[in-house]
Parts: C-alpha cells; sequence; structure tokens
C-alpha cells in the first residue's frame, strides 16, 4: 500500500480483460510498475497521481459547502436531471448513483449507450449464446475473429483468454486450436490466422447469413460469390469444432459499421449450438462498464437507458440521455465517474448545471457548477468491478489517500434526502 | 433490531413447530426475537381474529444471481409492463423504486416478498465465480433474511477429485467453496449433465452413464457430495436438481437417485419437474412420492407450475437449449469456467396445454399425496414453475378441492388419463398443514432453529392474516407482517423496509489441500486463487453445531 510498497493480485481495469495478476509498486505515493502489464494497462495505472479538488462555480469549496451546492441544484431539476456514469467506478459507487436518480426521478445512462447499446438491445430481442473467458480459455479448438484484432484494444486478450494458454480441454494451446480471421473492409482482424477471410462492408451480413443457414442445414448455392462460400466453408469448420468461440468487438468505434452485425453474429453463434458447441465473446473496454449495466439490470430492470421520471423505471433505450440533454430535457447533470465525454456533450454540459465527481472532475473539460476529485475505482479505491464477461472482480487498490467515490455520494445523497425534506417533497 | 416490545394479543395461533394448532393466544416480541412474556402494559397489537404464522421461508427461488440478472435483462416487456413504484415507507432509508414480472428488480422482489408475508428466502442457485453478485444483489434486496446455495457436481476440480477418488478432498473442498464463496448449501444441479453439454457429449441421462475423458458417473457425483455434506454437518443436506429435468419418463432416474442415496439426508428440489411418466407424458407422481413417503431421510420441494408466464433460469444448460428448439422462444446461455452453466428461456404455462396441464397435475399430486408435510414443501421454483406472487393461488388449490376440481374441468385433459388427479384427489390441506409447508418445514429442513416458528428466542418473523373466505385473498393480502420485530407490513401496506442478513457457513476443513487446489487455479482459472473468495460479507457466519 501506499506511500511504497507492493500489492500484488491487483484488479487492471484498463480494458474490459480485468487481468487480476498485476503486481503494482508504488514508491513516494506513485506507482513506478505495474506488471505484467500492457500498453493499454500502463497508461491506466499511470503513475496513479490525481487532482484532489473541490472546485464550486470553478473556485475552491470545502467538501461540505460543494455537496450542499450539489444537493440544491440536484433537488431543484428533481425529474429533470440526468445522472451519468462514467467510467471508473466501483460497482459500489454505481449502485449509490442510481440510488440517487431514483430519489430525484431522474433519468439514468451511461457510457453503455453510446457504444455497446447494439448488442445489449440484440440480445434482448434474440437471447444469446456466450461463455465466461475462462471457458475459452480451457475449451475453444476454434476461433473466429469477426473484425476485430484484439492486440490493438485488448492486448492481454489472447495471451491469457483465447489463444496461447493450455487449457483444460485444449492441452496443446495455441497448436490445438484453430484460428479464423475474417476481415470486414477497414476492420482488419488479427494476424497469423490459420485461415483468413476478406469480405466487403456490403457483404458482412449476407455472409453471417449464408454461414448461419448452412449451420442450419440448408444448402448454399453454388452461385454465390467466391468469398462468400468460402464463408459457407468457414462456417462448416466450426460446426466441426468441439467448441467453437466468436469473437467480436462490442465497443462500436468505427464509423459506419453495419449494425446489424452483432445481431447475425448472436443468430449465427445460436445456431452453431445445433452441431456443436458454441460461444460468442463480446469484447468490452474498461472501466467497469459492464459493471454499470449489471447494476442498472437488477435495479431497474434495464441495462442502460432509464428513465424514473414517472416514479418508476422506464426503459428509453432509442433516446441516449445526452442526445436528450442536447435536446433539452435536462436542467442538471451529474457525472459520475471519469468525465471524459465526448465533445458534442461537452458543449452542452456547459449550458446546464453540471456536477461531476470522480477522478480528475477538477479538470473535466465542461463547465461544472461543482466539481470533487475522487479516485479511480481499482486504483485508490476498493470494491467491485466486472470484467467484459460479466465476471466479477475484487479491486485492490495499490494507492490511497484519495477521496473516496462512494463516500462522497453516500454524503450527496443524505444531503438530497435533506433537502428535500426541508423543502417538503 | 428494534428495542421495542409488542404484545400480539388475541390472535388464533398456527405454529406447527411448538405444536400450537389453531389456538388463541398472545405472541410476545422483544428488542427482534419472539420472548415467553411481556410486561402488562406493553405495546399490544390487537390480532383478535386474525390468523398468526411464523413469517414464510422459500427454500427455493431464483432471486438473486448473476443468472437472474441476465434474465432481467433479456424481458424488458416484461419489467415495461408492470411497473413498481416505491413503496411510501414511514422511517428508515427509504425505498426504491423498480420493475416486476416474471423476475422482478432486486428492491421490488424484496418488497412482494413481504407483501406476502414471506421474511426469509434462498437463492437455489449460485455459480461459485458470481457469488460476489449474489451477494450484492442480495444486499439490494430488503425485507428477507436470505442465503444461498453453491453449484457443485459439474465442477472440474470436484470432478477429478471424484475421479481419483479422492472423497476426503472432495469434502474439504465442498466446505472451502461454501466458505469462500459465503453459501449456506451444497446445491447440485444435473450431476455431470452440464459438463457433458459443456464438452460436446450433450448430457447424461442415466446414473451411471460416464463423462467422456474421466469416467466419472452421476452416480458417484451424487454420492460424493452427499456424503461431503452429511459428512460436514451442514445444517441443509445437499440440494439435488436431478438429471433429465423436464423429460418424459424422468421419475426413473429420478427414483434411481433418491435409491442411490438410500440412507443419506438429501434434499430433492423441484420434484414436479422430476416425475413424468414414460416413454411417452404421463404421471409419475405416485411411484416417486411414495418412496419420499416411506423414507425419513429424503426432503423435497414440489416447483409446482402455475397456468401463466414463467421464465426458465437454470445452470442446467442442456435443458434449456431444448426447451429453446421447442418453444421457439428467445435463448441465453452462459457457460461458466470450470464451474458450471447458465441457460434461460421466458415461456408461458397454458391450461390447454397438454404438457403445461400434465405438470400442474403432477405438481398438485405430489404435493396431495404427501405423506409428510414436514418433508414435502412448497415452491413454485420461482420463477421457473411460476412466480412467488402465485402461491396464494396454490395454497387455496391444496385447501380448496372445489376450486381444485373446477379449475381441473378447465385444462388439456389429453395426458392426464389415468392420473392420481383425474381419478380424484379429495385431500384438502389445513391451514397448520399450510403453516409447515410454507414455513415451518422449510425452516426445519434448512436447519434454522431461529425460523419458521413462533417459540421464545424465534426471530420475531410473523405474518397476521385477516379471515377470509377466499383463501388465495387472505394470503396474498396479510394484514401486517413483522420482520425482526420490526412491522414491515401494516393495515396490507407495506411501511418499512429492513435490510435483511446473510444466512451463511464457514465449515472448517483440512487446509492441507490447498496447495493443490492453488496449482489447479494457476493452471487453468482466468481468475487469481487469491482474488477468488467474497471478502467484506457484514453478516458472521452462523455457527455450526459440531
Amino acid at each position: 500500500m501506499s506511500p511504497a510498497g507492493r500489492t500484488e493480485h491487483v484488479t487492471c481495469l484498463g480494458c474490459g480483460c480485468g487481468c487480476d495478476d498485476i503486481t503494482v509498486a508504488v514508491a513516494e505515493g506513485r506507482i513506478v510498475d505495474a506488471s505484467p502489464s500492457c500498453p493499454i494497462g500502463r497508461a491506466w495505472f499511470g503513475d496513479g497521481t490525481l487532482p484532489s479538488e473541490v472546485l464550486r462555480g470553478g473556485r475552491p469549496a470545502s467538501v461540505d459547502e460543494a455537496i450542499s451546492e450539489a444537493a440544491t441544484v440536484l433537488v431543484g431539476a428533481a425529474g429533470r436531471c440526468l445522472v451519468y456514469l462514467a467510467p471508473d467506478l466501483t460497482t459500489q459507487a454505481q449502485r449509490m448513483a442510481v440510488a440517487i436518480a431514483d430519489l430525484l426521478r431522474g433519468t439514468v445512462d451511461s457510457a453503455t449507450s453510446g457504444t455497446a447499446a447494439t448488442g445489449l438491445l440484440a440480445a434482448q430481442r434474440r437471447g444469446r449464446a456466450g461463455a465466461t473467458l475462462g471457458e475459452i480459455r480451457n475449451r475453444a479448438d476454434a476461433l473466429m475473429f469477426w473484425a476485430v484484432d484484439p492486440a490493438q484494444r485488448y492486448p492481454r486478450y489472447l495471451q491469457r483468454y483465447a489463444l496461447e494458454p493450455v487449457g483444460t480441454h485444449v492441452p496443446k494451446g495455441r497448436a490445438g486450436r484453430f484460428v479464423i480471421a475474417v476481415s470486414v473492409g477497414a476492420e482488419q482482424a488479427l494476424k497469423g490466422a490459420d485461415l483468413t477471410l476478406e469480405l466487403e462492408p456490403g457483404e458482412e451480413i449476407t455472409a453471417l447469413s449464408l454461414m448461419r443457414a448452412s449451420v442450419q442445414g440448408r444448402s448454399v448455392s453454388s452461385k454465390v460469390s467466391p468469398r462468400l462460400t468460402q464463408a459457407v466453408e468457414i462456417a462448416a469448420r466450426l460446426a466441426r469444432a468441439k467448441y467453437a468461440v466468436l469473437v467480436h468487438d462490442a465497443e462500436s468505434t468505427v464509423e459506419g459499421r453495419d449494425s446489424l452485425r452483432v445481431e447475425a453474429l448472436i443468430a449465427l453463434t445460436q445456431a452453431l449450438n445445433e452441431p456443436t458447441r458454441a460461444a460468442l465473446s463480446s469484447l468490452r473496454a474498461g472501466g467497469n462498464r459492464p459493471g454499470a449495466e449489471s447494476v442498472l439490470t437488477w435495479q431497474t430492470g434495464y441495462p442502460f437507458a432509464v428513465d424514473y421520471s414517472r416514479g418508476f423505471p422506464r426503459y428509453t433505450p432509442a433516446e441516449r440521455g445526452l442526445d436528450r440533454l442536447a435536446g433539452g430535457a435536462f436542467k442538471a447533470v451529474l457525472v459520475v465517474g471519469s468525465p471524459d465525454l465526448e465533445q458534442s456533450a461537452q458543449e452542452t454540459l456547459s449550458a446546464v448545471s453540471s456536477l461531476a465527481i470522480g477522478p480528475r472532475a477538477s479538470q473535466a473539460a465542461f463547465k461544472t457548477r461543482v466539481a470533487i476529485d475522487t479516485g479511480v475505482a481499482g486504483i485508490h479505491e476498493g470494491g467491485t468491478a466486472y470484467r467484459m464477461d460479466e465476471v466479477p472482480l475484487p479491486l485492490r487498490p495499490p494507492l490511497s489517500g484519495a477521496r473516496s467515490t462512494t463516500d462522497t455520494l453516500r454524503a450527496l445523497t443524505d444531503a438530497i434526502r435533506r433537502e428535500l425534506g426541508r423543502i417538503g417533497a | 433490531m428494534s428495542r421495542t416490545q409488542l404484545r400480539i394479543a388475541g390472535g388464533t395461533v398456527h405454529d406447527p413447530a411448538n405444536e400450537v394448532d389453531g389456538e388463541v393466544r398472545d405472541i410476545c416480541v422483544e428488542d427482534g426475537r419472539i420472548v415467553s412474556h411481556l410486561p402488562d402494559g406493553a405495546p399490544s397489537l390487537d390480532a383478535r381474529g386474525m390468523i398468526v404464522m411464523p413469517g414464510g421461508v422459500d427454500i427455493h427461488s431464483h432471486l438473486a444471481s448473476s443468472s437472474c440478472n441476465h434474465a432481467r435483462r433479456l424481458l424488458p416487456e416484461e419489467h415495461s409492463a408492470d411497473p413498481a413504484p416505491a413503496p411510501e415507507v414511514r422511517e428508515g432509508s427509504g425505498s426504491r423504486s423498480g420493475t416486476g414480472g416474471t423476475v422482478p428488480t432486486t428492491f421490488t422482489t424484496g418488497y412482494r416478498y413481504a407483501g406476502l408475508g414471506y421474511t426469509t428466502a434462498f437463492e437455489a442457485a449460485v455459480a461459485p465465480l458470481m457469488a460476489r453478485q449474489s451477494h450484492a444483489e442480495l444486499e439490494d434486496t430488503p425485507c428477507l433474511d436470505s442465503g444461498f446455495y453453491v453449484l457443485m457436481g459439474n465442477d472440474e476440480y470436484l470432478l477429478r477429485q471424484i475421479a481419483s477418488g479422492e472423497q476426503n478432498r472432495a469434502r474439504d473442498y465442498a466446505a472451502w467453496l461454501i466458505g469462500s464463496t459465503g453459501g449456506y448449501a451444497i446445491k447440485i444441479v444435473n450431476p455431470g449433465g452440464i459438463e457433458a453439454w459443456k464438452s460436446g457429449q450433450r448430457n447424461l441421462s442415466g446414473l451411471d452413464d460416464a463423462l467422456a475423458g474421466s469416467g466419472v458417473t452421476p452416480r458417484a457425483i451424487l454420492e460424493t457430495i452427499a456424503d461431503a455434506g452429511n459428512d460436514l454437518r451442514l445444517p441443509h443436506p445437499v440440494h439435488i436438481h436431478c438429471n433429465n429435468l423436464g423429460m418424459p419418463g424422468n421419475s426413473a432416474v429420478t427414483l434411481a437417485t433418491m435409491q442411490a442415496l438410500a440412507g443419506r439426508r438429501a434434499h430433492f428440489t423441484h420434484l414436479q419437474f422430476h416425475s413424468y411418466g414414460g416413454p411417452g407424458w404421463s404421471s409419475g407422481a405416485r411411484p416417486v412420492i411414495e418412496y419420499v413417503n416411506s423414507h425419513e431421510e429424503v426432503s423435497v420441494d414440489v416447483g409446482q407450475v402455475m397456468f401463466g408466464p414463467a421464465t426458465t433460469i437454470t445452470a442446467d444448460g442442456p435443458v434449456e437449449y431444448l426447451l429453446h428448439q421447442s418453444s421457439g422462444r428467445k435463448w441465453v446461455n452462459i457457460d461458466i469456467e470450470l464451474e458450471t452453466g447458465c441457460g434461460i428461456v421466458p415461456l408461458v404455462y397454458k391450461d390447454k396445454a397438454a404438457v403445461s396441464a400434465l405438470q400442474w397435475a403432477v405438481g398438485l399430486e405430489l404435493f396431495l399425496l404427501s405423506g409428510d408435510p414436514w418433508r414435502v414443501v412448497l415452491s413454485t421454483d420461482h420463477p421457473n414453475g411460476g412466480s412467488f406472487l402465485s402461491y396464494p393461488a396454490l395454497i387455496q388449490l391444496l385447501m380448496d378441492r372445489s376450486v381444485r376440481d373446477e379449475r381441473l374441468k378447465q385444462v388439456n385433459p389429453k395426458l392426464l388419463a389415468g392420473s392420481p388427479l383425474a381419478d380424484g384427489l379429495t385431500r384438502e390441506y389445513t391451514l397448520n398443514e399450510i403453516a409447515v409447508v410454507t414455513r415451518a418445514g422449510p425452516a426445519r429442513l434448512l436447519g434454522l432453529q431461529q425460523k419458521g416458528h413462533l417459540g421464545p428466542g424465534a426471530d420475531a418473523d410473523i405474518t397476521i392474516y385477516s379471515r377470509d373466505d377466499d383463501i388465495a385473498k387472505m394470503f396474498a393480502t396479510p394484514r401486517y407482517v413483522i420482520k425482526g420485530g420490526a412491522l414491515v407490513v401494516e393495515e396490507g401496506q407495506l411501511r418499512r423496509a429492513p435490510a435483511g442478513r446473510r444466512i451463511r457457513l464457514q465449515p472448517g476443513y483440512d487446509e492441507a489441500f490447498l496447495p493443490d487446489l492453488r496449482r489447479h487455479f494457476e493452471a487453468y482459472s482466468t481468475v487469481s486463487f487469491e482474488n477468488y473468495a467474497v471478502q467484506g460479507i457484514s453478516d458472521d457466519p452462523i455457527p455450526l453445531s459440531s
């Protein structure tokens, strides 16, 4: 622990891999080493230093003053406020933030609605066939990487989970796994595969449909293009595996990606469970984003985009909270977590009463009425966070001393209750 | 709980654990516990003319787990149709809104259980890797004291111990796993069958079918784990979901399982789903319940099917795949590394559907042919056979033959020919028997000495009903519910929502096997051994009697 020492078995939330084998060394209150690590992990841990300011109207204030101001603003905006769950929160903090939204009849949204909503909605329509990462490690003897090279955004995914490890049912490790790389236009799949296929974006959904048809036993016409014929052959190869895993990037960072992709991948994976066993691995970014979905689901029934304005949770997946903010739906916004929001949101946030509680809140790129710097989940704060496969992991913070997000939210909740009591609401 | 006294005065008390069957007497509460006396002048609640029972105890429910949350996420349409505003509580830390449907949100689950007079519930299937989530969900499930059962019997480490005949190590591992997860009992689901599903063998159907590779059989799994549970003196014996759930003719494997474990304490869960005759669909209830009746070491919960919407949630992955294939409904499957599985299919039991009608009848037959209500207790396997909200309607079917016979006339009779129910079962449960199957019996089967009764020292978990000729209405709307001495429901309205306690164990074990277990983690797990055990559970484990 800080100011000097080593903390073992630290969970990294730099991406959604949730590697929990990190040893972090601290000297003079700073992180000096984190290993084994990857570029994303190193950037995420950094040296662990954070600002610890409390601002009201852009000027230094006491925590009590800032919380009191935040409570007044939020209660004044009850029914018309947005609670935004940004990354780098523990599950415990997420639970408290959702409770605040319920108390204020606000709207809750999270980073999910801007990135991973398509996949969640598809899974709500169809269900899904999935697995925790260890099943991939232990069983996958065929993997198809669909338009993704995990090495870029999920650096240790291949080493820890998907390709290299020896598994209970894959005693030869990489040699026991047949690897297929399907690239779609500019979205290149991983290198070094046993079989590759390059598709044009316009062919993608047709290819996945034909693959599913063939898995379901339908004969596919020989008149389709050579590339589509090869896709059908790939489907047959997956169906011959003992445990096939399809891998895709569930965080949509690419303009123009076909929104039907994820549903077609879910459908193909489900269909592969007739001839064999198969699972879809959806790669997710870090900062405990799946935790926000999990908490929202058990508290509201919905994984993102929840509106409490009628006194109970309603699902508004077609309208992102930040889009409704741009449309003038909210008088106040509470951003909890690391406030690195997209550019367009920052402009609208500056135009309403914005409150930020989280790591580097005082450095938010939007104008804040109140900003309270707190620690980063997993670096300064203990608790629970979810891996991309929704396995909950404990957090062992290597540093201490930063203001706690959960304590701050608890104080805010108390202040909101007092304010509601004062005005007789 | 509260430092308060309360005399529940003049009610008609049904406390079968203390052999009180409908006697008018006072029940005294002090500091959250039942006491034998209170001084004159203590605050009093007039219960004259009302029926007083211990708070309900649900021995088998799916209410707080990663699987439940996958199911919640799958059902936005149900949640939209059943909004649940926050109840107006009088004190404490407030209340929360939520949504319902067959898998309600956590807070709503707690409020609705309390609204039915239930004060204790056990989550029946938790993958050890996901135990943290169950604890978090249970923390957000007010009004209920709760715990969960830990899934075993398809886990890689245990299967390896069974394959190599390491009985003692299997027992030590089971103890370690219960303590590490904060669980209360051992749950076996489809012994070996989930591993078969995951490894391409699809399923195991007979007790002596072997897992490819290891050669381990369901029989060996059942014997080893049942012995482990009994050796560890767990308050609740191993809780078994047999092989072949939902298959025609499965009563044969159910009976074979009971016979394999003869002489060992064991609890067979949702027995209805395992009591079908064969080779086509028919009732197999009679031989199964007759075996139960004549074997004291066996207990069961029924897992009644109620007509209407349900969501099937189980670790039994292969069953859910077949249900998805036959129903065409949406389907979730999650394979959970080194441990178990998870499958979900929402569906509707229709009275005009022959198989649904058979399932409904089989459950009622198990209840009505039961020779001992203390060992044959009530469940719907919520939400698999129906929501816990259907318990009042089920109680009415058990207590009122005319209602039952009328309902029987409305169901598809195709598969009921020759079934005991169609041939006429006249039994009607008494109020005392209902108190047994919904409170006293489950508490006793769970080994919970402070639950399910109203004797001195018991937790002051009490439900008070206004008499009503409509049995279903009476049980659906208790007049008062007291949880740990706090008035949770007053005049039929939820007024307080205290946090519940976790009921968990930490059995001792020989630590000599831990280095081997650690090597297994290092070779195959994606979670560090040091990060596996759940830390920071607020309530202490219950001490095990020696």
